[in-house]
């Protein structure tokens, strides 16, 4: 097993290198110049500075062995072209608010698709389960910001059932411990529910296939021949035989939730990862482009490996050689 | 039964959140406080290594105050100034010399007097080489900063020029005590220890910060004005898009936005409670016709173009009237526009007969008009990410095709397009300027801008350069309006750039509020005096 993980993990070292050198490349070689003055008053020698300043009028390979020697031996990404901000100070402002939304986006999104693939399940082609399929796929194919914007307007603005944006209450500095907390749900819930909506179609179509082929198998015939009610066969027995798939969509999905993040901390303003990285693309803040690709390629690869490790422990038909 | 528990617990934590935010709209008004929501980024407080953004400064004139302040009245004559720290000012005989008395109240939030020692202090930072300041430009003319005594401070400037108060009032005046432990070489190393040593002389402190959501105002105590600010705590909260920020004004999250867009401006019009108000901004969108390509060599044909283009039609339907159509880089809020331009009309029969004038005639009959078999097709570019420009670029298409033009819009990436443009490497394309009250509109039309400059449609023209020249030299500015009167009319007349249209700023805000009054300098103007009735 630590044979296995310490593969893994160079393998993760080694695709994290290539992602970074990738990034490097296609954003150095991208036209345009990053430090041309928005403000056509300024003279092009501060352009010049500034290039000297960040190290830009160095030749292109020397660059990048910096900017790598810095990022693998310091974690340093540099500073904000923008905002002048050390980047991995900026990134670790952005990204607990991301984790904690992508966090609640994924729960919302295994509690509905579980929920709806196990309502669906239990009554296979009848009118309830041809509903649950075509609900789940008109989910999956609304787009994110679609979803988004009609639920502040209706849920937030209209009915005013949650906050229309931000992650807390203004001056929320003032709360109490738990009070701050509330108020943190109280802005969560809409925006995971939103995030969690896109994956939850899918993941509900894969609980009932699941759970539907789970009746068909030998240990279905048995557990039904035991006399177990068909609640208890399908909760348990059938849930224990969907879960390593459903674990299996769970990686997949981590990609899916870092980029559906964006698009909803921008209709939500939220403050995280999304926002941050959709500003320094429109900016050509370059350092926070790189950095933010990184860091979801980290989290990206972390998820992958997570599930990996976990499935080992659920299925036992996979053997780690 | 752990996860069963915890589930039903995180149920109630989420409906207990949830019936709480509803309950919370009954609270009462708290009228010592104000919500203000808009798109901005403050990573510190120190203006020479920040953004600089219109947002960025509008924040930064709440905590530091510049000598003199610029008034927004540039609508009646040059600018002019107003006493901030400075009390008065005057200069010598020559006009080389600049003295000004700093006001005996001021003192900084930490008690500590604001001295003529911090007018040098951010004078040398505003120049240092380290510091990298970008509008480090605007100290040129000063050749030192002598301080007199600790409440007066001289300026000796190299020339006696129009912009000598503007040159002397950019920039805020800093807090030498505070900073000058940190070497200006390491300013922009930690743009955050500036938080941590933060002491103001404007209106406001800064109570609390929380990046990338909001920043916390206090009413500074040892402000010099008495009764100001009106409200003891203004919260600004960031949002990264206009849908957002009208959102969280419907909602009732924050009682004034600032930086809508027009879209979002219809949402708010006429809904009862809340006032939407659009004022003059110093923007105006264009396209600069590349005047090296053989499709915009010659004025008559530029002039067609500008026939041929319904600029009224973009106002109405992009910017929703939130707009005017533009007929001058000098634009209309402006002391110097010259309002005797006749605009050129949307004729599109005009048009075809000044372009077949020119020479354009459709000789192949492919529906494309073309000269010495140069067909008159180009690439019309405009910025990725600029939604308004690119519904223009189509507007424009649509336009020219029905005239006989193949124009084809393309979407380039900001710093490359403008790389481009600076290389004179494009056809055709659409840029914004922002105007500034000097008026020195040498780096869009001098011919010495033309090489790598702003001058993108490489527009040569001596009695231009000889205006633009005198009107930089002289003292007064207001006895140049005849100069500035004839350069538009040239401009006019020549086209090297089609004006599209001046937008106009929008902010709205609850209607209980009074003395909301942003204006084209800063959204956030006279912040200090808002207040609830």
């Amino acid at each position: 097993m630590i044979r296995f993980v310490l593969r893994r993990l160079l393998a993760a070292a080694v695709l994290f290198l290539i992602v970074l050198t990738l990034a490097f490349a296609v954003v150095a070689l991208a036209p345009g110049d990053p430090m041309a003055p928005s403000d056509p008053r300024i003279p092009p020698e501060q352009a010049e500075r500034l290039r000297a300043l960040y190290g830009l009028d160095q030749p292109l390979p020397a660059q990048y062995l910096r900017w790598l020697g810095a990022v693998v031996l310091r974690w340093d990404w540099g500073q904000s072209y923008r905002t002048g901000q050390p980047v991995a100070d900026l990134l670790f402002d952005a990204l607990p608010p991301t984790l904690l939304l992508a966090g609640a986006a994924l729960l919302a999104q295994y509690l509905l698709g579980i929920g709806l693939g196990l309502i669906a399940a239990f009554r296979p082609n009848s009118r309830l389960d041809l509903s649950v399929r075509v609900a789940s796929l008109l989910v999956y194919a609304m787009p994110t910001f679609w979803v988004g914007l009609m639920a502040v307007l209706v849920l937030a603005v209209g009915l005013g059932l949650a906050p229309a944006g931000g992650m807390t209450s203004a001056a929320a500095f003032e709360l109490g411990p738990a009070a701050a907390a509330l108020d943190v749900l109280a802005h969560l819930w809409l925006p995971a529910l939103v995030l969690g909506l896109s994956m939850a179609g899918d993941i509900a179509r894969y609980t009932r296939s699941s759970l539907i082929e789970f009746q068909a198998t030998e240990a279905g015939r048995a557990a039904r021949a035991r006399g177990l009610s068909e609640t208890r066969i399908l909760l348990v027995h059938g849930l224990a035989h969907a879960a390593p798939r459903l674990l299996q969509l769970a990686s997949v999905s981590a990609p899916l939730l870092l980029s559906g993040a964006v698009v909803a901390e921008v209709v939500f303003a939220w403050p995280g990862l999304g926002t941050a990285t959709l500003l320094a693309i429109q900016s050509g803040d370059i350092p926070v482009v790189l950095a933010a690709t990184a860091y979801g390629a980290v989290l990206v690869i972390a998820a992958s490996l997570a599930a990996d490790l976990l499935l080992t422990r659920l299925d036992p038909r996979i053997r780690v050689e | 039964m752990i996860p069963v528990v915890a589930m039903r617990l995180l149920a109630a934590a989420g409906l207990a959140a949830m019936l709480g935010w509803g309950c919370a709209s009954d609270i009462p008004r708290d009228t010592t406080r104000l919500t203000v929501g808009m798109r901005f980024e403050y990573p510190t407080p120190n203006e020479l290594i920040g953004p600089a953004t219109l947002t960025y400064s509008a924040i930064g004139n709440q905590f530091f105050l510049p000598l003199m302040a610029e008034r927004p009245d540039f609508r009646d004559g040059p600018p002019t100034w107003a006493p901030a720290l400075a009390a008065d000012w005057e200069f010598s005989e020559d006009r080389l010399r600049l003295t000004a008395r700093l006001r005996p109240d001021a003192v900084w939030s930490d008690g500590e007097p604001v001295t003529a020692e911090d007018v040098r202090f951010s004078w040398l930072a505003q120049t240092d080489a380290n510091v990298a300041w970008d509008y480090s430009f605007s100290k040129e003319s000063i050749a030192d900063v002598e301080v007199v005594d600790a409440a007066t401070v001289r300026f000796h400037l190299d020339a006696a020029l129009p912009t000598a108060l503007a040159d002397v009032s950019t920039g805020l005046i800093l807090p030498k005590h505070a900073w000058e432990q940190r070497p200006f070489a390491e300013w922009r190393s930690d743009p955050g220890w500036f938080f941590e040593n933060l002491v103001t002389s404007g209106p406001f402190l800064l109570e609390n910060r929380t990046p990338g959501q909001e920043l916390v105002l206090g009413r500074n105590p040892n402000y010099f004005e008495d009764g100001l600010p009106r409200l003891e705590r203004i919260i600004l909260r960031s949002a990264t898009d206009s849908a957002a920020l009208t959102n969280l004004l419907l909602s009732g999250e924050v009682d004034v936005v600032s930086g809508l867009g027009a879209t979002d401006a219809q949402r708010i019009a006429n809904r009862p409670g809340l006032r939407l108000i659009a004022y003059p901004n110093r923007q105006f969108t264009f396209v600069s016709w590349n005047t090296r390509r053989p499709w915009f060599q010659d004025a008559e044909t530029r002039r067609a173009l500008a026939m041929a283009i319904d600029r009224q039609a973009m106002v109405d339907t992009i910017w929703h009237g939130y707009a005017e159509v533009g007929n001058s880089p000098i634009i209309s809020s402006v002391w110097a526009h010259n309002a005797g331009l006749e605009p050129w009309r949307y004729d599109p029969p005009a048009a075809r007969d000044a372009l077949a004038a020119a020479g354009w005639t459709d000789g192949d009959g492919d529906g494309i008009l073309d000269r010495d078999g140069v067909p008159f097709r180009f690439e019309l570019a405009t910025f990725a990410g600029a939604p308004a420009r690119w519904d223009a670029m189509q507007m424009i298409q649509a336009d020219l095709r029905a005239v006989g033009i193949d124009a084809q819009p393309r979407r380039v990436e900001p710093g490359a397009l403008i790389q481009r443009m600076r290389d004179k490497d494009f056809d055709a394309a659409a840029s914004a300027f922002a105007i500034d009250t000097s008026l020195d509109l040498r780096y869009a039309f001098h011919s010495q801008s033309i090489p790598g400059g702003d001058n993108y449609a490489a527009y040569g023209n001596p009695e231009v350069d000889r205006l633009l020249d005198s009107f930089a030299a002289r003292p007064d500015p207001s006895a140049g309006l005849e100069d500035l009167h004839r350069l538009q009319r040239i401009l006019h007349d020549d086209q090297p750039m089609l004006v599209l249209w001046e937008p106009l700023s929008l902010a709205a805000f609850d209607v209980e509020l009074e003395s909301v009054a942003p204006n084209a300098l800063s959204p956030l103007a006279n912040l200090q005096e808002w207040a609830w009735r």
